[in-house]
């Protein structure tokens, strides 16, 4: 449910409740305001019918009193005596107990009067006279009615001077204020201090007879009455008779003064002034009253309600009515209203207050599951942009602020979060192409709900990094406010992948075409020397006659089949690298006889072509190390056969090895070909590496090549953990770096120098960097090394040594030197110092042409370059009359002369070539078709029947594998120790050493090189004699 | 741009000058060296018998006279600064006999005037008025005399059935039955109507002068008194009870004669003259308007007051070397043929015995019998030491606002009452 849905719900219910309980408060309180308001009008019925019955009461009792002394009235009317009138007087005015108006009667009058009907009064109490100003009075008294009435005694005289006279004060003529008179009528012939009355009365102040109209209900606690009652006329003014007690007696037209209280309210008034005037005791009605109630403000802006009871008095037409305030009369009602309102209040506010603290707390447990929703999310979504290489924005698009910014915009652009939020357009610099940024005017047209995406490339500011992103941009409404979000996915590695998708596609075609082309290649490269001994063998057929002709059609075929050899062999070569089954066979090497092998191999190619050849060593390459010989020098030799292969005659190849880093086991060793031939293009050198690619123009395609030459290279310097890089430029020529490290073997230790006495040795080369080389390739061996540049300065420093009894031990001369070369040199060192100096030359160059001028000139012997340690130890300790080790004994021609071989070949015309070629050196075969044959063969022999076994390896029934170990495993005589030697197409390493497991003692390559085999079967026969065949 | 600068506030300050001189009555007046110069507040020398009194004496003399008018609110002090320069004191200086006459040195400045001829011409009251302590008069009482009272709306009453009140419970009820009917039932302008507690204080003092001496004597305080308390009490009750209104500090002056006049206001403490010249209404002239006693509750037995007239008095500056022409004028004023020109048609009660063609205010004529019983002299603020009306004024505002009980009132009356007399010199202080 929606979260604004559920709000609403709970603030329909929180009202609801408050409705509701509003509701059932108003229902009570007009239910108890009701009920007040009636008992209210019972209350004031029945107090003010109480007051009305007292003051009723009252007025009974005073006109009883001046009818009581009707006796004392005839006295007086029938004597006119000074001392009765004195008895008189302390009758009426005396407070005895048993005087007319003392304690007895319970009355407090102000005055007794004598009235005539003429206004004239006599006063009682101080004699004096006087008349009273309204006519009322004397009306009343001639209509011979019970008087109640208000009037004024206005004082004529000063009263009659009477010492007796208690109440007798002295006032100034003049002063009246208005009485309340209660009067009885007499008749005529009274007369009092010769006073002639018709009526007697007594007076009461407005502020006592008031008193009795004060309901003891209504009083405050000061003792105040807080109703005001009156007893008016029935008349429109409301002429008042008797005004309240409380403040004095200040409002005399009741009627009047409230058509001003109620000048807002005429209405209520109305009903006030009817009901007063119509409001008639009846024999159905003895009590009737009339009630209502009105509201006025107060000064302060408060409504403030009023009760107004009324009745009839028991005399004429005077109406009691009273002035109440709802307050007073409903004060109980009022308390008890105001507990229950309290009560219902504060259970209203308890619930209120219970419904808000649920309504708060769920609005705050929301509002924390939403702030810790929103923080789990901003937090997660911070992790994600941190870790993650899309950007996210959203911005303002009126004033382009930014309202939020994925922090790794740092990271991936190189831009300031707070520089970015500053100014937006600061990341359009990090754009690569500006033009694929978006206008703004174009963002500003784009439809509100709608997105729009394109691809742009970023590139980080500090680090220069480029991405590519895909920036989406959303034109949206978030709560009514317009806003773009973009979100910048990263596709860069989309774009990489693609490109590499792209790229390797490319090199698939690439291959595929490279294939294409070398199948074509091959198709062509493999005919044409196929051509050549179909051709050849042919026209041998037909001049079979002609010697000549015959040797020269067989050396032809014999050239064509090695090339074609070598074809196969590279691709088979290539092919078994390809598929991952090539394994390097690690060996102790000596790094100098490499040298001098590709020397031997290479120097003549480069002769033939008149190309110049320098092997240079640089640093102090060890002499022997540990690797694979054989792969370490198919590299070399397929980079120097191609440097001299694709360099013009007459150029120059340079072949120098550098010894980059040595540490107690290993040694890291640069060798660099380096040709100024013709070059590579900068497309070619990009595939060059690729197997079957050659580079296709006139020149390349005039030299014989598989395209796999440079493809095996690399993947065998790959193999050996090293690298190799070229560099190239057409027709200046190219150069190839491969490095690879090597583990070292031991040293030779010094004392073999110094047991041969050599401490001292003198080099002369023109190439100073050589001389260097030695002196530093020597300086483990402790021998001194001095050096000079040229022939003279060699001559001259021999003399000079000789001199000094201290010649040279050892005197290495360059061969080829500007001036005097080495020859010259040994020959004039010889006439001055004599024999006993041995004298080397050190050359690369092949010194058969030179050897026998130069023992003449005394030349003790000749060291190839590179100058290496070991081969100078090897060199020089023949010299100092120990021999060297024994060279190989060549083997001789006849070595197969006689011999005895069992040939295992299930092949027909292979085991006829090789019966024949045996036959050729004298040696006899005989041929089983397949290894079991083969065993059967050995072991039917007798004892040194055979003198070795030549054994196919892949061959049906059993293999040659299986043969020779069966042999080996037989009881023959001869199974341990008779040679074995594989003859098999299967020319890998790993094919030879497997060869060697089985019990084999070595490996020949088919097609059968004679003198390969001749060679080994020499060793192999040797080693057997001397014991050691196994 | 400096000089310019210069300039403009050359400028500024030049005509600020004038400006200042221009608002100084004092400065640059064109006085007759030979004319008796009188000073007094503006608003009293603007009164029209004495302007006609002054025009009067010019014509029958044919003498000038130099009137130097006052700002009210500047004149005691511009007064007392004046008097103390021998070269520009006044010779007749008009003031009433009240306590701020005490800053004047009255007995070394001012001539004794006991021995006029025109003494025996005052009515017993007015000479009264003119007395100090010693009984010496201070000077000729030339002003309109009128009875402060409760003066009330009659035909608003009559309209409601209501009588006036004969004493203080009924003056409380009174007040009680008009909150009913009219907006405010008395008029009580607190803002600046200082006079109004001094009516109420007249009769704790007149009635016994031994208080009045021990306050003097600085023997008792206000709050020593249980008049003075039971009259704070009232008024504090009276605000309470909302019998002023509302507004009651918000109203003053201004607002009298209109609240007045709409019968918003029923009645107010003021004198009668007042009727005749600060008040004019449409719906309630002045004849509408009655007296009643003065009923704040300092009386006892509950009866109420009135207070008679305050009296402006010429007096002679007894240094002044025109002292002759000064008196000369004084017995000018005070002939009957003078004074009956001056007060012709005025509303006011006689100050002087042959006072005969001024008129009596029918209020005060109808209720002369009460006015004779109850009426005071005015006491409080004439023989108070320190007495200052706006001192009072200022503590009962305090109580209206709220801002102090009413003994904390009290105490402020007293505190400023010590604190003036203590400046005066007054002795016990």
């Amino acid at each position: 449910m929606a979260k604004w849905l559920k709000i609403l719900i709970s603030v329909f219910t929180v009202l609801l409740v408050v409705g509701v309980v509003v509701a059932m408060l108003v229902g009570y309180f007009g239910f108890i305001s009701q009920n007040m308001q009636d008992d209210s009008e019972r209350h004031l019925v029945e107090i003010y019918e109480q007051v009305n019955q007292s003051f009723n009461s009252f007025i009974s009792r005073n006109w009883g009193i001046l009818s009581s002394c009707s006796d004392y009235y005839t006295v007086l009317k029938q004597n006119n005596d000074p001392e009765l009138n004195t008895k008189f007087k302390e009758f009426v005015l005396g407070d005895e107990e048993n005087h007319l108006f003392g304690k007895k009667h319970d009355v407090d009058f102000e005055e007794f009067y004598f009235l005539d009907p003429d206004r004239k009064y006599y006063a009682l109490s101080d004699n004096s006279t006087g008349h009273f100003e309204s006519g009322d009075l004397s009306d009343m008294i001639a209509n011979n009615q019970k008087i109640l009435t208000r009037d004024t005694p206005i004082r004529d005289s000063k009263p009659a001077v009477d010492p007796d006279s208690p109440g007798s004060t002295e006032e100034s003529a003049g002063q009246a204020s208005e009485v309340i008179m209660f009067a009885i009528p007499l008749g005529t012939g009274y007369t009092y201090n010769g006073f002639s009355f018709t009526a007697v009365g007594i007076s009461y102040t407005n502020a006592k007879l008031a008193a009795k109209l004060d309901a003891v209900a209504f009083k405050n606690s000061e003792g105040f009455s807080i109703a005001n009652s009156y007893i008016i006329q029935p008349n429109d003014d409301g002429d008042v008779l008797l005004s309240p007690n409380v403040g004095g007696d200040v409002t005399r037209k009741y009627l009047k003064y409230m058509k001003g209280v109620l000048r807002d309210d005429p209405d209520t008034f109305a009903r006030l002034r009817e009901g007063v005037k119509s409001i008639k005791k009846t024999e159905a009605n003895p009590h009737p009253h009339g009630y209502l109630s009105y509201t006025t403000k107060d000064t302060d802006g408060k409504n403030v309600t009023h009760c107004v009871i009324y009745m009839p008095i028991d005399y004429g037409d005077y109406v009691l009515i009273s002035n109440v305030p709802q307050t007073a009369v409903s004060q109980g009602f009022l308390q008890a209203q105001t507990a229950t309102m309290r009560v219902m209040l504060i259970i209203f506010s308890l619930i209120i207050a219970v419904l808000l603290v649920v309504l708060i707390m769920r609005i705050i447990s929301q509002s924390r599951q939403s702030k810790k929703e929103l923080l789990y999310r901003e937090k997660m979504f911070d992790v994600l942009s941190n870790n993650v290489n899309d950007i996210f924005l959203m911005l303002d698009p009126a004033t382009e602020t930014v309202d939020y910014i994925s922090p790794n915009i740092e990271r991936l652009l190189g831009i300031k979060v707070k520089t970015a939020k500053e100014n937006i357009r600061t990341m359009a610099t990090c754009a690569v192409d500006y033009n694929i940024i978006i206008p703004n005017e174009e963002l500003q047209s784009l439809p509100m709900g709608e997105s729009r995406s394109w691809e742009c490339e970023y590139m980080h500011q500090a680090t220069g990094e480029r991405r590519w992103y895909r920036v989406t941009i959303y034109h949206m409404n978030i709560q009514k406010m317009e806003k773009y979000v973009i979100v910048m996915s990263d596709r860069t590695l989309d774009k990489q992948l693609n490109a590499q998708l792209e790229e390797a596609l490319n090199a698939a075609k690439s291959a595929n075409e490279a294939k294409s082309n070398f199948l074509s290649n091959m198709s062509h490269d493999i005919r044409t020397p196929m051509n050549a001994i179909v051709g050849f063998s042919v026209l041998l057929e037909h001049n079979a006659d002609d010697a000549d002709a015959v040797r020269e059609y067989t050396r032809k075929i014999m050239a064509s089949s090695h090339h074609l050899l070598s074809l196969i062999n590279d691709v088979l070569d290539m092919s078994k690298i390809e598929s991952g089954k090539t394994s390097l066979n690690v060996e102790r090497f000596s790094l100098p006889d490499l040298l001098e092998e590709l020397n031997i191999i290479v120097m003549p190619q480069a002769k033939a072509k008149d190309q110049e050849f320098n092997i240079r060593t640089n640093g102090t390459p060890p002499d022997e190390i540990m690797g694979d010989r054989l792969r370490l020098n198919q590299i070399l030799l397929n980079l120097l056969s191609n440097a001299v292969k694709y360099t013009p005659d007459g150029g120059k190849i340079d072949f120098t090895v550098q010894e980059l880093e040595e540490s107690a086991q290993f040694t890291k060793l640069r060798f660099i070909v380096k040709d100024n031939g013709i070059g590579m293009s900068e497309d070619y050198l990009k595939e060059i590496f690729q197997p079957f690619s050659r580079e296709t123009n006139s020149v390349v395609n005039k030299i014989q090549g598989t395209g796999l030459g440079m493809a095996i290279t690399k993947n065998l310097v790959d193999l050996m953990g090293g690298i190799i890089e070229v560099e190239s430029e057409p027709g200046k020529g190219s150069t190839f770096t491969v490095e690879l490290s090597f583990a070292l073997v031991q040293e030779q230790s010094q004392d073999a120098w110094f047991s041969h006495k050599i401490t001292r040795m003198l080099v002369a080369d023109d190439e100073e960097e050589i001389c260097l080389n030695i002196r530093d390739m020597m300086h483990d061996t402790g021998i001194d090394v001095s050096y000079v540049t040229d022939g003279a300065a060699a001559v001259e420093a021999a003399v000079r040594a000789h001199n000094h009894n201290s010649d040279f031990n050892v005197i290495l001369l360059d061969w080829k030197m500007p001036g005097m070369d080495g020859v010259e040199t040994a020959r004039r060192i010889r006439e001055q110092v004599g024999e006993d100096v041995p004298i080397l030359v050190l050359t690369s160059y092949d010194w058969s042409d030179i050897e026998a001028e130069a023992r003449a000139a005394g030349i003790n012997a000749f060291m190839p370059k590179p100058f290496f340690t070991s081969t100078f130890f090897q060199t020089i300790k023949p010299l100092f009359n120990e021999p060297a080790e024994a060279a190989p004994e060549q083997p001789a021609n006849d070595a197969l002369s006689g011999k005895l071989f069992l040939v295992a070949e299930d092949n027909e015309l292979n085991a006829e070539i090789l019966t024949e070629m045996m036959d050729m050196e004298g040696a006899r075969c005989e041929v089983a078709k397949n290894g079991k044959i083969a065993v059967e063969m050995f072991l039917r022999s007798e004892p040194g029947y055979y003198d070795m076994i030549l054994m196919d390896v892949q061959m049906p029934v059993m293999n040659g594998y299986e043969a020779t170990k069966t042999i080996r495993a037989s009881e023959h005589p001869d199974a341990a120790e008779i040679p074995i030697v594989a003859m098999t197409a299967n020319t890998f390493a790993e094919d030879v050493q497997t060869a060697l497991n089985a019990g084999m003692n070595a490996h020949l390559a088919k097609p059968i090189d004679m003198e390969i085999v001749r060679k080994t079967v020499a060793q192999l026969l040797e080693k057997r004699q001397k014991g050691e065949s196994k | 741009m400096k000089k310019s600068l210069v300039l403009l506030t050359l400028l500024v300050v030049i005509v600020a000058a004038v400006a200042l001189v221009a608002c100084n009555p004092n400065d640059g007046e064109n006085l007759d060296p030979n004319a008796v110069t009188i000073m007094g507040k503006e608003t009293d020398l603007n009164k029209p018998y004495m302007t006609e009194i002054f025009e009067h004496y010019t014509t029958v003399t044919g003498k000038k006279l130099n009137i130097i008018k006052v700002e009210d609110n500047k004149f005691e002090d511009a007064a007392v600064a004046r008097m103390a320069d021998p070269a520009k004191a006044p010779d007749i200086l008009l003031h009433f006999n009240n306590a701020d006459l005490s800053r004047f040195n009255v007995a070394e400045n001012f001539e004794y005037l006991t021995d006029a001829e025109w003494v025996s011409d005052l009515t017993d009251s007015a000479a009264t008025y003119c007395r100090d302590a010693a009984g010496n008069i201070l000077g000729l009482p030339f002003w309109e005399s009128s009875v402060s009272g409760c003066y009330y709306n009659k035909k608003l009453f009559d309209e409601y059935g209501l009588v006036a009140a004969t004493n203080q419970n009924e003056f409380r009820n009174l007040l009680n039955q008009l909150k009913e009917v009219v907006d405010v039932p008395l008029l009580w302008p607190a803002e600046d109507c200082t006079w109004m507690p001094q009516f109420a204080l007249d009769p704790i003092f007149a009635d016994d002068p031994t208080l009045l001496d021990k306050l003097n004597a600085n023997q008792i305080k206000y709050a020593d008194i249980p008049a003075v308390k039971r009259m704070i009490n009232w008024i504090h009750t009276a605000d309470n009870s909302n019998w002023f209104g509302n507004a009651a500090l918000n109203t003053g002056w201004d607002d009298m004669a209109g609240q007045l006049a709409s019968g918003k206001a029923a009645m107010v403490f003021i004198w009668d003259t007042w009727f005749y010249t600060d008040f004019s209404g449409v719906t309630y002239t002045k004849d509408d308007f009655a007296l009643m006693p003065i009923f704040m509750n300092t009386l006892s037995d509950g009866s109420g007051t009135y207070e008679g007239g305050n009296l402006n008095m010429m007096m002679v500056n007894k240094n002044s070397t025109k002292k002759k022409d000064a008196l000369a004028f004084l017995n000018f004023c005070a002939q009957p043929e003078n004074y009956n020109v001056a007060f012709k048609g005025i509303a006011t009660v006689s100050v002087f015995k042959q006072e005969v063609s001024n008129v009596q205010s029918h209020m005060v004529t109808d209720m002369q019998a009460s006015i004779n019983a109850l009426e005071r002299p005015s006491t409080a603020s004439i023989k108070i030491i320190g007495y200052s009306a706006d001192d009072v004024m200022a503590a009962i505002n305090k109580l209206l606002r709220g801002e102090c009980s009413v003994d904390e009132c009290i105490a402020q009356m007293d505190s400023a009452r010590i604190a003036r007399a203590k400046a005066l010199g007054a002795a016990g202080f």
